[in-house]
């Protein structure tokens, strides 16, 4: 297995490449070591084509079993009752709405990465969007589960969907649980016509490369007949700027939809109009740890340096910084609002979130993770040390999961009546349902870098400087002047 | 085959209709017409080619099997022919009512029976008669279940072998041939108070001179009953007229328990308690007592005391009361009994102003010794009565004849170790169980023994019971006995009055009732009808024609033609005094950490234990300690920290008897013998800390802890009847006499109680309003000004456009906290009603419970106290305040559902549509009240799931669905309101205002109104929920709150009134009147009474 294609000239480091003399202002290349078309063809195309390494079979194995377990767990609650869940009466919602809203949040950098970085010509984007957007889909996959399978009656949830029947009876348009299964769903039907989208011209790679029968006949069905074609380019620019532009409003609101389930209702911690920008900033924040969470491990795996350089993750690293500041920044909002408002209902239940039974989630989860830990990425040397970048990622992740269950639970526990106040404890049949949407995420994605390009190839090309008909050097003054 | 005289319509169990294609190919005139019009499919349809005629035999055959098949509960040969004539009355799932009254320790209660298809399936009490004036309590509310309960007897056995009636008939028929004058027969009964009971009992006494009759009930107070002998002669029961009372003193009397006391004394005292305005005046009541009870919660002052010192207190008020009053009676008991020197100190000024309290409402004052307490405080109270000229107006001595010759427990165990009984009739009670143990010394091996050992040494013991328990296993035969509701019978209530008893239904497991037992015995006839209660009833002379007299007394429930008549106040001083003087045994020192005493008391859920297999009654939270399921040692929060432990945490009590000692003789009867060294008693018991008890004791609700219970009562709590004696039913101290130690060491180990509500703190929340009557009288708005409230943000005006609410009747209720005791009659009735399920002792532990009426009770302590961090207050307030949905005009619940399942009706109710709902769980996170239950498992068809089925791996049975049995034992089937749907899993349920109710009172009006259509209201207040209905103290009033002369809209139109969060906009149908405490300003306590509210003042300060 030849990962590293054909090239065998010495490789530069980012900073070697830019520190040229002649050109102190020239922007870092995105592609290191003048890598060409072929190269690239080659090393992400291989990815797909060479024979599994043993790594990926035993890392599908494993997650596939926790997958497995995972939905033994679902269709034991689902034939049981919700009642296997630690859920009580003051605790409506726990893990499982925790759950929704941290895939739902992670299921958020992908479509940020491929719209709003996309209309913003942000090119660096390229690297990384194929896999941030599969990434968004299995986050959203997982998400979908809990929404699901947490009703009481499941094969009643369809009750939800607005369809016309012989009583009368529509959903509750009021209920902002109802808005969620529509932005939701949208998302999710945007996102995969985006991601496909921008699939095609690769699946036509593959297709023109493949070996056997049955792969050029799948890839060839997906591949839409694509030939490369300038009419084809031209519909097919075409139609991602307007999927961008429609999934642009869509990363916007579907966290800001999912606010609402909080945000309208009268619970103290719940019932604020900082949610909505607040979650979607919370939804950025974590959704670029889990990009990075996963493309970290994947640029080693396939030795993907000079794709993926540390020049995106150093931007990344920016954006979590912005964010998880936006996210500090609300907190202690929430926090100023709650005295300021003197509702000692309010006043009590942020009281009660730093000292209360859950005070460790509030110190380790939000403050720890969330607001400090991101604070490390002021300093350059963090933000390009993998290691330093892949522990606060790390942090994120459960940073961001704490949050949310110290809203929902946090909030839920002790609100009003101090009679009713109650504790949630978690079954194993909680911890495993969550554990096993891991491995659903993991195992698809698994699945995705197997069978899929796991980096957009046309779109990287497009950034490479070879791409660019007008490329010439810069013009050196001295050079102008002898000329 | 019995025919039974007057008995309500017999339900339908034959199939009348056909409700599905199958159900019709199963008829046999459907198989008769398929054979004629296709023969050869009918030979398909039997699989073979049979003949016409062995074909129709067959079916026969099967459909009178078929009633076998569903004969379980009922009489098959009654119901093989449909209702082709219907019985008169009765119109197909239309309730019909019945009265009947159901037997109690203290007197009966009278009772309105709703059956719907001849099964009754809801009591509530006899509005006509004064003893419960509609109003009932949590037993009467828990008997349906306890009739449908599966786990009764349901068998005649012979040594535990299954048997039929007939061979009991022929043994009882050798058994009398060996009775002879019956010298070695002896009856063990419980109180009834049936006429009809002591009628036949005479006549066994003429055909059996020699028989022994003994009255054994182990919470039945030989005390009391022996003091007001003494005191006042034979023949007599003394009725406190509470609402005549300004001042109450209760030593240890927790008289507002219903299921202790009477309904009647529960009302009349919240008949004092209720105030329209500041103009109007409350009683007053004191309370002494070891452990917060409902009583003590309703308190205006309250004196933490060891019971053991409530004799000194009684001592000490009595010496107070006889100096100001000089009276002879009193004095004349004082001057015998004795106060050690180094005797407990109390509090001068508490004991001072409350006797001066009494003292100045001479006459119109009251003081109730517990009945559990010995004789001598009995005497006090009785003399102090007599002082103030009490007696006579706020007690009565009501005459009231019955046979005085009775046995007590000991001296029929006395009997039986002498070889002198050879038969024995146990009658309902549980002796095996709950009798005192050391009951006997048996001289022969020297050796004290317990009823157990005594009951094998009678050869024939015949047990009549109504669960096959402790006794029935030492017992040679066994009889299933009948419920009140499925026999004849007949009782006095409390207060004398005659009450009928009659069946509902028949017996279910074909049981027995005690009259018919009794009539066996004697060898007449056997009666099926009401012949022996109706002999009873024509001996007491009713007007007019018998035949119409019985159909009214049936048809009331109650004869009033009996007149009871009081005798006037004569109190015997010297007799009771040198009583006193031979029974004064005066307390030691008080108890200290290292010998507490230990109290046995009744268990406000399970009584004294026979109720433990009522599933609704073990899972409603004891209304003190909020504990389900189990009982445990409740013990003052210093006294936990002095021991080291918390709730939870096992100890175990070790009761040492002193050696040599010679008892106390046992209520005027000769002292036994010097009982040789016992072995010590012991008990692991968990603890429960329950701030408001007194240091250094110990509280023990007796009847839990049984080993040979399945199911229901399996595994529940703890013995508390291995620690008690004869002589110390009540408490146990180290008194240097009987006792010689008692020891408390912690065991290291937990328990899991289930407890509803954890958290007791008001957080300072203006949830539960209260204040004094002074303050009220100065500020008769103060429910609406609470601290705190100010600073939430004011009403705002909506921007949403609420659709009118357009019927013409709104639906409302007010909560008076100033009358509701916490009783939890409402909880019971709304779970009757309302076909609520019962969750486990394990799903209670994971907050699961689903009553859609709880209690929430707080304590409220002068300095704040925060309990997160372990601070308990010592001596609270107590406050309940009854929660359930709160019907929000502005419901939060409604417009969270994503799929309309909740919505609000027109007449203003907050409705679920249970079909509708998908579970989501939103309206309750969103509901502030936290009222809405959701059905996490199937609780209507799963068992209740306390069992480990997995041993180690602590998997319990309902976890195990899919493979889990489901379904409901088909007797709880028959219990259930067929006006309200049984929920399913899955589906989010609560309080609906009983709209069932609602609706079938508009249908009625309907049907009034026929076609002209002109009003259809409901006539006024003409129905009420099933809480208020049950509430024996009329705190829960339900109504049309848009007609301005219903009650209710005249409470809400009470300055007291108040809505709970109203800053939250909810606009709650309920509203709750803030509660009035009446201290005595000159009491030394007076400061931190009606406090429960947050105060101004003290926010000021802070």
């Amino acid at each position: 297995m030849n990962m590293d294609g054909a090239t065998t000239a010495p490789e530069l480091t980012e900073s070697e490449e830019i520190a040229s003399p002649e050109q102190p202002l020239a922007r870092p290349p995105l592609v290191l070591n003048r890598r060409s078309y072929g190269w690239i063809t080659e090393r992400i195309s291989g990815a797909v084509e060479n024979r599994a390494p043993r790594w990926w079979w035993v890392a599908f194995a494993f997650t596939s079993g926790i997958a497995g377990f995972g939905l033994f767990c679902l269709g034991y609650q689902i034939s049981t009752g919700v009642g296997t869940w630690g859920l009580n009466h003051p605790v409506g919602w726990a893990w499982d709405i925790t759950n929704f809203v941290f895939w739902i949040g992670i299921g958020h950098a992908g479509t940020l990465i491929s719209a709003i970085l996309y209309l913003l010509r942000q090119k660096w984007r390229t690297s990384i969007n194929r896999s941030a957007e599969a990434m968004t889909l299995f986050a959203v996959i997982c998400a979908a589960i809990f929404p699901g399978v947490h009703v009481g009656r499941v094969w009643m949830a369809w009750y939800l969907a607005p369809l016309p029947n012989n009583y009368g009876i529509w959903p509750n348009f009021r209920s902002p649980l109802l808005w969620d299964v529509f932005a939701v769903s949208t998302y999710f039907t945007v996102s995969v016509l985006f991601w496909y989208t921008g699939l095609i011209p690769d699946l036509a790679t593959l297709r023109d490369r493949a070996t056997s029968k049955i792969k050029r006949f799948l890839y060839g069905i997906f591949a839409v007949g694509w030939r490369g074609s300038n009419r084809n380019w031209r519909h097919y620019e075409m139609a991602y700027l307007l999927l961008a532009g429609l999934s642009t409003p869509l990363v916007l609101s579907v966290h800001s939809v999912v606010s609402f389930d909080f945000a309208t209702s009268i619970l103290p911690t719940w019932h604020t109009t900082i949610f909505p920008p607040y979650f979607v900033a919370g939804a950025i924040f974590g959704g670029f740890a889990m990009v990075l969470t996963l493309m970290l491990p994947a640029r080693a795996l396939f030795k993907l340096h000079d794709i993926i350089t540390l020049q995106h993750i150093d931007k990344m690293a920016k954006i979590i910084l912005l964010t998880g500041s936006i996210v500090s920044y609300a907190y202690a909002m929430e926090f100023f609002l709650a005295w300021y408002s003197g509702n000692q209902y309010e006043r009590f239940a942020f009281w009660n979130r730093v000292l209360g039974p859950y005070w460790w989630y509030w110190w380790v989860g939000m403050l720890f993770c969330n607001c400090l830990s991101p604070q490390l990425f002021w300093v350059r040397w963090c933000r390009r040390n993998v290691l330093v970048v892949y522990f606060v990622c790390m942090c994120v992740n459960a940073g961001m999961w704490f949050e949310r269950f110290i809203i929902i639970v946090g909030g839920l526990h002790r609100d009003f009546l101090p009679s009713s106040w109650g504790l949630f404890i978690p079954t194993w049949v909680d911890i495993w349902t969550f554990i096993g949407t891991h491995g659903i995420f993991l195992s698809l994605f698994l699945l995705f870098i197997r069978f899929l390009p796991m980096i957009a190839m046309s779109e990287v090309k497009i950034v490479l400087p070879e791409s660019d008909v007008h490329r010439h050097d810069p013009v050196v003054p001295a050079e102008k002047e002898r000329a | 085959m019995k025919r039974v005289f007057q008995h309500p319509s017999a339900p339908t169990s034959g199939r009348r209709y056909w409700r599905s294609a199958d159900e019709l190919a199963d008829t046999p005139e459907f198989r008769e017409w398929l054979e004629r019009e296709f023969p050869s499919s009918a030979a398909q349809l039997n699989g073979d080619e049979w003949s016409r005629r062995s074909f129709l035999k067959l079916m026969g055959a099967s459909v009178a099997l078929a009633g076998f098949g569903v004969s379980s509960c009922r009489r098959p040969e009654l119901h093989l022919v449909p209702f082709t004539k219907t019985v008169e009355w009765t119109i197909p799932g239309k309730f019909l009512y019945y009265s009947t009254a159901m037997p109690r320790r203290n007197g009966a209660i009278p009772l309105l029976v709703t059956t719907v298809d001849g099964r009754p399936i809801k009591l509530d009490g006899n509005p006509l008669h004064p003893a419960s004036n509609g109003a009932s309590d949590v037993f009467v509310q828990a008997a349906i279940n306890e009739l449908y309960n599966p786990l009764r007897a349901k068998r005649i056995a012979e040594n535990g072998k299954t048997t039929t009636p007939a061979a009991f008939e022929k043994y009882l028929g050798d058994l009398r041939t060996k009775i002879g004058d019956g010298a070695g027969l002896a009856f063990l009964v419980e109180e009834t108070h049936s006429p009809t009971r002591e009628r036949i009992r005479g006549e066994l006494e003429k055909m059996f001179p020699r028989m022994r009759w003994c009255v054994y009930d182990p919470l039945r107070s030989e005390a009391q009953n022996f003091a007001t002998q003494i005191s006042f002669g034979d023949n007599l029961r003394l009725v406190p007229r509470i609402e005549r009372a300004d001042v109450i003193l209760a030593l240890d009397s927790d008289f507002l328990d219903c299921g202790e006391g009477d309904i009647a004394s529960s009302r009349a005292f919240s008949f004092r308690r209720r105030v329209s305005s500041g103009k109007d005046s409350m009683n007053r009541l004191y309370v002494v007592e070891n452990r917060y009870t409902l009583t003590g919660a309703m308190a205006d002052h309250r004196l933490r005391l060891p019971a053991s010192q409530i004799p000194l207190v009684a001592h000490a008020i009595a010496t107070r009361v006889a100096t100001a009053t000089k009276d002879s009676g009193l004095g004349s008991i004082l001057a015998t009994l004795q106060v050690p020197a180094g005797a407990a100190q109390f509090d001068e000024q508490w004991l001072n102003e409350a006797v001066n309290d009494l003292v100045s409402k001479s006459g119109a004052g009251l003081v109730l010794a517990g009945p559990q307490q010995p004789v001598v405080v009995q005497l006090l109270a009785y003399g102090i009565n007599s002082a103030l000229k009490n007696v006579g107006s706020t007690v009565l001595l009501r005459e009231r004849h019955r046979n005085q010759r009775d046995n007590s427990i000991l001296q029929l165990a006395g009997d039986i170790v002498g070889g002198r009984i050879k038969q024995l009739f146990i009658l309902g009670a549980n002796p095996v169980f709950n009798a005192p143990r050391s009951l006997a010394y048996d001289s022969t091996s020297k050796t004290w023994v317990d009823w157990p050992e005594l009951q094998k040494k009678v050869p024939d013991v015949i047990r009549l019971g109504y669960y096959e328990d402790e006794t029935s296993a030492l017992s040679r035969w066994n009889l299933p006995a009948s419920h009140f509701l499925e026999s004849w019978g007949d009782a006095l209530s409390s207060e004398g009055h005659y009450l009928a008893i009659q069946p509902m239904i028949l017996p279910l497991f074909g049981g027995f009732s005690e009259l018919d037992l009794l009539n066996a015995v004697m060898g007449k006839p056997k009666v099926d009808g009401p012949e022996l209660v109706q002999e009873t009833f024509q001996a007491s002379k009713p007007n007019g024609d018998p035949a119409t007299a019985w159909s009214k007394f049936l048809h009331d429930g109650f004869a009033s033609h009996i007149l009871l008549r009081d005798q006037p106040p004569a109190f015997n001083g010297n007799t009771a005094g040198g009583i006193a003087h031979n029974l004064w045994s005066p307390p030691g020192p008080a108890p200290t950490p290292e010998s507490p005493e230990i109290v046995l008391v009744r268990d406000y859920s399970i009584d004294d234990g026979r109720y433990i297999n009522n599933a609704w009654l073990q899972e409603m939270p004891d209304p003190i300690t909020k504990l389900t399921w189990d009982n445990a040692a409740l013990i003052s929060p210093h006294y936990a920290k002095t021991l080291g432990v918390e709730t939870g945490d096992l100890v175990k009590l070790t009761v040492k008897d002193f050696v040599p000692v010679t008892p106390p003789p046992a209520e005027g009867k000769p002292a036994p013998p010097a009982p040789p060294p016992s072995t010590p008693r012991e008990l692991e018991i968990a603890v429960l800390v329950s701030p408001g008890h007194a240091d250094n004791s110990i509280t023990i609700p007796l009847g839990y802890g049984r080993a040979s219970l399945t199911s229901v009562g399996e595994s529940s709590g703890f013995n508390g009847y291995l620690l008690r004696t004869a002589s110390n039913p009540h408490y146990i101290v180290a008194d240097g006499k009987a006792i010689e130690s008692i020891a408390v060491k912690k065991v290291g180990r937990k328990y899991p109680l289930s407890i509803t509500q954890d958290h007791f703190s008001i957080e300072g929340r203006g949830l539960v309003r209260e204040a004094t009557l002074e303050h009220y009288r100065e500020d008769n708005e103060f429910a609406k000004k609470i601290a705190g409230d100010d600073e939430l943000p004011p009403q705002l005006p909506s921007i949403y456009r609420h659709p009118p609410l357009q019927s013409a009747q709104q639906w409302g209720m007010t909560i008076d906290l100033n009358t509701c005791t916490g009783c939890s009659a409402c909880v019971i009735a709304c779970q009757a009603e309302n076909n609520v399920p019962v969750v486990g002792k394990l799903e209670v532990a994971h907050g699961r419970a689903m009553h859609w009426l709880r209690i929430d009770r707080y304590f409220a302590s002068e300095h704040g106290y925060d309990q997160d961090k372990g601070e308990l207050p010592e001596d609270p307030e107590m406050v309940h305040e009854p929660m359930m949905c709160q019907h929000c005009e502005n419901a939060p619940c409604e417009t969270v559902c994503p799929v309309n399942a909740t919505i609000h009706s027109e007449d203003g109710l907050n409705v679920m549509a249970y079909n509708r709902c998908v579970g989501t769980r939103y309206c309750a996170n969103n509901c502030p009240f936290k009222v809405r239950r959701f059905n996490f498992f199937d609780y209507n068809q799963r068992p209740v799931g306390k069992k480990k089925i997995a041993g180690a791996l602590n998997v319990y049975k309902e976890y195990f669905a899919p493979f889990t049995e489901k379904g409901a034992p088909d007797t709880i089937k028959l219990s259930k309101n067929p006006n309200v749907t049984v929920r399913m899993r899955g589906v989010m349920e609560k309080c609906t205002f009983c709209v069932q109710r609602i609706e079938e009172a508009k249908i009625a009006a309907h049907v009034r109104a026929g076609a002209s259509a002109d009003d259809l209201r409901i006539p006024r207040d003409s129905f009420t929920t099933a809480c208020a209905q049950a509430c024996p103290n009329e705190a829960i009033v339900f109504g049309d709150i848009r007609d301005p002369e219903s009650k209710v809209s005249k409470m809400k139109l009470q300055d007291r009134n108040y809505r709970l969060l109203q800053y939250l906009n909810v606009n709650t149908r309920v509203s709750y009147l803030a509660r009035i405490r009446n201290p005595n300003p000159k009491m030394p306590d007076a400061r931190k009474i009606g406090i429960a509210s947050p105060n101004e003042k003290e926010e000021a300060k802070e």
